[in-house]
């Protein structure tokens, strides 16, 4: 005989049913079928043991976001070793998830069941529950869920992963808007400014010079031997320089009025300020990915890695890639085509505009395109799963694109990956030691500041009080609570810079979850490594 | 069996819905870059400016679809639309229609089946959407909540509209428009995953799904499993392109089919959604349906 219970999760609370006595569980499926219709049938198979309802909104949340991971909280613990027989070995609890089943199973010893019968049971709970539980009735329950479904999907929304991801998708997807509009703002300074200068457009092709020229120059009228050395200043070119003022001299441009002129540099203006707000955009977009991906953008170049990152979706959606798919990624049209018409297939996507490529003899691209693509993979890994990331083992794979580059052209045979490999390990491990020697001096010196903030802030507070105190002598606990709120609030406030600050940390922690079997970088290097091998044995073939 | 009025193609037509869902494993976050909601890509009944507007101009006539919670906009041209459970608001900038009922004013929204693959289904002639009003229904791949929240003016405050969208992005959006009517619970989740939510949802009568994956077949039938009804109805809107790109769309379509009969869903119709989209197919069925009568 054993004693069947099942869990059943609602919105409102967890609810621990008992069903009736049976020799073999499995026995049950053809009653539970039969029953699961009819609510009075139901109730003869089906009784409430407990239900233990939420008590807040926020534990309802805290519990919900334990249950969708798989985690056995505190008041279900509580609940089910209230409420369960004490003879373990006897009792047989229904889960509808196998992961919570197996945490419940570790944690307080009951042998727990999925599927088959007990998702037949679940099924009917589900469908009868606001009869099984007293005092609630189906609308209760719905607005149960409504709550619950509205904070749940908030705070999934809030706690973004990819929060740093999404900054270097945003960053680069305006560089190449600021790229198209800087390239369609020139031309219309330069049709503009052309009308009374043709000749600078021969002159000078470049088109942030030419916008800032057309800036200082202005009335081309005006044009004389002293401003030579500010134009050179612009133009980096002594003859250019003189080539200008000689044009400006001998221009076929119309006149123009001061008020047309003044509109025209305003405008220009407009568009140095852009070219050069492009620059600093990318220097953060480089920063940033030196932080998120190092090894990457050491191996492909910020720009190229942050397109993969972009189309990819996060970087975590880039390490879930193979290779055999990074190889291509951006080049979906060309492959659909492929496949629907039986004809060749891409050789490469956003990868293409990587150097190596570039380099590489016509009748080596998809070959090198196929090996960068192979390394891209392990780089973006890397990044994705390490704790510290570090651009080490991104030199090493840049270096191994190159031999592999120079042995296409040559011959000369490429160094051994279990060598190179080695030597990055090694290399990384000592790098990663630095940083984090590094991290933990900041993090003490955080610590210190705080400190000392706090020390300043009791002081404050307690001067406060005391001002108070003085003042209204009968005001008692309330305002007290108050105040600590209060300081709890500044305190938290002076905490998110900081949080901030460290973004990288804060990001990778969750990411971390993930691969939890990694502890130390080591341990996933030797992996890597291992498929590394086979990816190259591979190539060889 | 098709409606009095014909599709009017308009601007919009073809393409594919929203930017970034075509294959590749970019699910759902790709969609549209920007952030394009509302506007852009709809153009229905775009020329005509205003007179179809609030309150004044022409004369307009509304009467029930065959479908119940379903209406049908008699002017100038036809539309199709549905009661707005909160009256003066537009969700994604489509056209509202008021109407003067004895004393009381109903507002209606037009539905745009460019947009939706629901109402192009509709429009298309489909004998059963089971989605009417009162009824609980499980909403997979709600992405923005432009057609949900037709559900829920289909199945008014008595309904409830589970939603549920794995994009964060899309799912901003789908939250906001969740705010306005609480007859939508958002779920911001993986569908594949129905154990996630499950705390979430209770049992409902109708699955609609719509979430453009490989094996939405089997997504559909996991979410059947948990948490619908005996007897309950499906609603499976397929994309061709998204399951296979090289097989012909009736052969993906029968695989399909076969799929879910496997799992003890029934198909009960099959109905593609030209001219409104290409190589999309809507399936309708009943889980588990109930044993016939003895004789």
């Amino acid at each position: 005989m054993v004693l069947l219970h099942v869990l059943f999760e609602h919105a409102a609370g967890y609810a621990l049913f008992a069903l009736k006595e049976v020799e073999e569980v499995a026995l049950l499926l053809p009653q539970v079928e039969q029953s699961v219709l009819n609510v009075g049938k139901f109730h003869s198979l089906v009784r409430l043991a407990a239900f233990a309802p939420f008590k807040s909104a926020q534990s309802a949340l805290d519990n919900v976001n334990a249950v969708s991971e798989g985690i056995l909280h505190e008041d279900l613990r509580l609940l089910l070793e209230t409420h369960m027989p004490a003879k373990k070995k006897k009792a047989l609890l229904g889960v509808s998830d196998a992961k919570i089943g197996a945490a419940i199973q570790e944690e307080l010893g009951y042998t727990c069941q999925t599927g088959g019968v007990v998702a037949e049971i679940m099924r009917g709970i589900r469908l009868h529950f606001h009869t099984l539980v007293k005092g609630l009735t189906a609308q209760s329950a719905s607005k149960a869920q409504l709550g619950l479904g509205h904070s749940y999907s908030r705070a999934k929304v809030k706690f973004n992963v990819n929060r740093v991801d999404n900054m270097i998708i945003q960053s680069i997807s305006l560089l190449d808007q600021l790229d198209k509009d800087i390239n369609t703002f020139s031309m219309r300074v330069r049709e503009w400014y052309g009308y009374h200068f043709p000749e600078l457009i021969k002159i000078v092709s470049d088109n942030y010079m030419y916008c800032r020229l057309a800036k200082r120059i202005g009335n081309r009228k005006e044009l004389a031997e002293e401003s030579l050395p500010g134009l050179e200043e612009i133009v980096m070119d002594s003859a250019k320089a003189q080539a200008i003022l000689d044009a400006s001299r001998s221009s076929m441009g119309m006149d123009i009025s001061p008020i047309d002129l003044i509109n025209i540099e305003s405008f220009s203006g407009r568009v140095i300020s852009l070219s050069e707000y492009r620059k600093g955009l990318q220097e953060y977009l480089r920063s940033k990915m030196g932080q998120v991906a190092p090894s990457l953008s050491a191996l492909i170049g910020e720009v190229v890695g942050a397109r993969l990152i972009s189309h990819a979706g996060s970087l975590t959606n880039l390490a879930k890639y193979p290779a055999s798919t990074v190889q291509i990624l951006g080049a979906e049209k060309a492959l659909f085509r492929a496949l629907k018409t039986r004809g060749n297939t891409p050789k490469y996507g956003l990868i293409f505009h990587s150097t190596f490529i570039g380099r590489a003899a016509a009748r080596n691209k998809g070959r090198i395109s196929r090996y960068l693509a192979n390394k891209c993979t392990i780089a973006s890994r890397i990044d994705c799963f390490s704790e510290v990331p570090t651009s080490v083992f991104g030199d090493k794979l840049r270096e191994q694109v190159e031999e592999r580059l120079a042995f296409y052209e040559t011959g000369e045979p490429p160094r051994k990956n279990l060598e190179v490999m080695k030597e990055a390990v090694a290399e990384a491990t000592e790098v990663v030691a630095e940083l984090k020697k590094r991290q933990e001096k900041e993090k003490k010196k955080a610590k210190k500041r705080k400190q000392r903030e706090k020390r300043q802030l009791e002081a404050l507070a307690a001067a406060a009080a005391e001002e108070e105190e003085n003042s209204l002598l009968d005001m008692t606990t309330e305002t007290e609570e108050l105040k600590t709120e209060l300081k709890k609030k500044k305190r938290k406030r002076e905490a998110t810079p900081e949080l901030e600050e460290n973004g990288l940390e804060a990001e990778a922690l969750p990411r971390k979850k993930h691969k939890a079997a990694i502890d130390e970088p080591v341990a996933s290097d030797k992996k890597k490594k291992k498929k590394k091998k086979g990816a190259q044995d591979e190539d060889e073939d | 069996m098709r409606p009095g009025f014909s599709p009017r193609g308009g601007r919009g037509g073809f393409g594919d819905r929203g930017g970034g869902r075509g294959g590749f494993g970019d699910r759902g976050g790709g969609r549209g870059g920007f952030g394009d909601r509302g506007g852009g890509r709809g153009g229905f009944r775009g020329g005509r400016g205003g007179s179809f507007g609030r309150g004044g101009g022409k004369k307009v006539t509304v009467e029930p679809h065959r479908h119940e919670g379903v209406f049908i906009c008699r002017g100038k041209e036809d539309a199709l639309v549905t009661k707005n459970l909160v009256p003066g608001e537009s969700v994604y900038g489509e056209k509202r229609i008021a109407v003067e009922d004895g004393e009381a004013k109903v507002e209606y929204r037009a539905w745009n089946p460019f947009r939706s693959k629901l109402a192009a289904a509709i429009l298309g002639g489909i004998d059963q959407i089971h989605i009417k009003p009162g009824v609980r229904v499980l909403y997979l791949g709600a992405a923005s909540g432009t057609t949900v929240s037709h559900v829920s003016d289909i199945v008014g405050p008595e309904g409830l509209v589970y939603a549920v969208e794995f994009s964060h992005r899309s799912g901003r959006d789908l939250i906001n428009v969740a705010k306005k009517r609480t007859n939508i619970i958002p779920v911001i989740e993986d569908a594949r995953h129905p154990h996630k939510y499950r705390m979430l949802i209770g049992m409902v009568d109708v699955i609609f799904a719509d979430v453009a994956q490989p094996d939405q077949s089997r997504i559909v039938a996991l979410n059947a499993h948990n948490f619908l009804k005996n007897g309950g109805h499906f609603v499976i809107s397929i994309k061709a392109n998204c399951i296979d790109s090289t097989a012909a769309p009736e052969a993906v379509f029968a695989a399909e089919v076969k799929k879910m009969q496997q799992e003890n869903m029934k198909p009960q119709e099959q109905l593609t959604l030209e001219p409104y989209e290409r190589d999309h197919a809507v399936v309708v069925g009943i889980y588990r349906p109930p044993p016939k009568a003895k004789k």
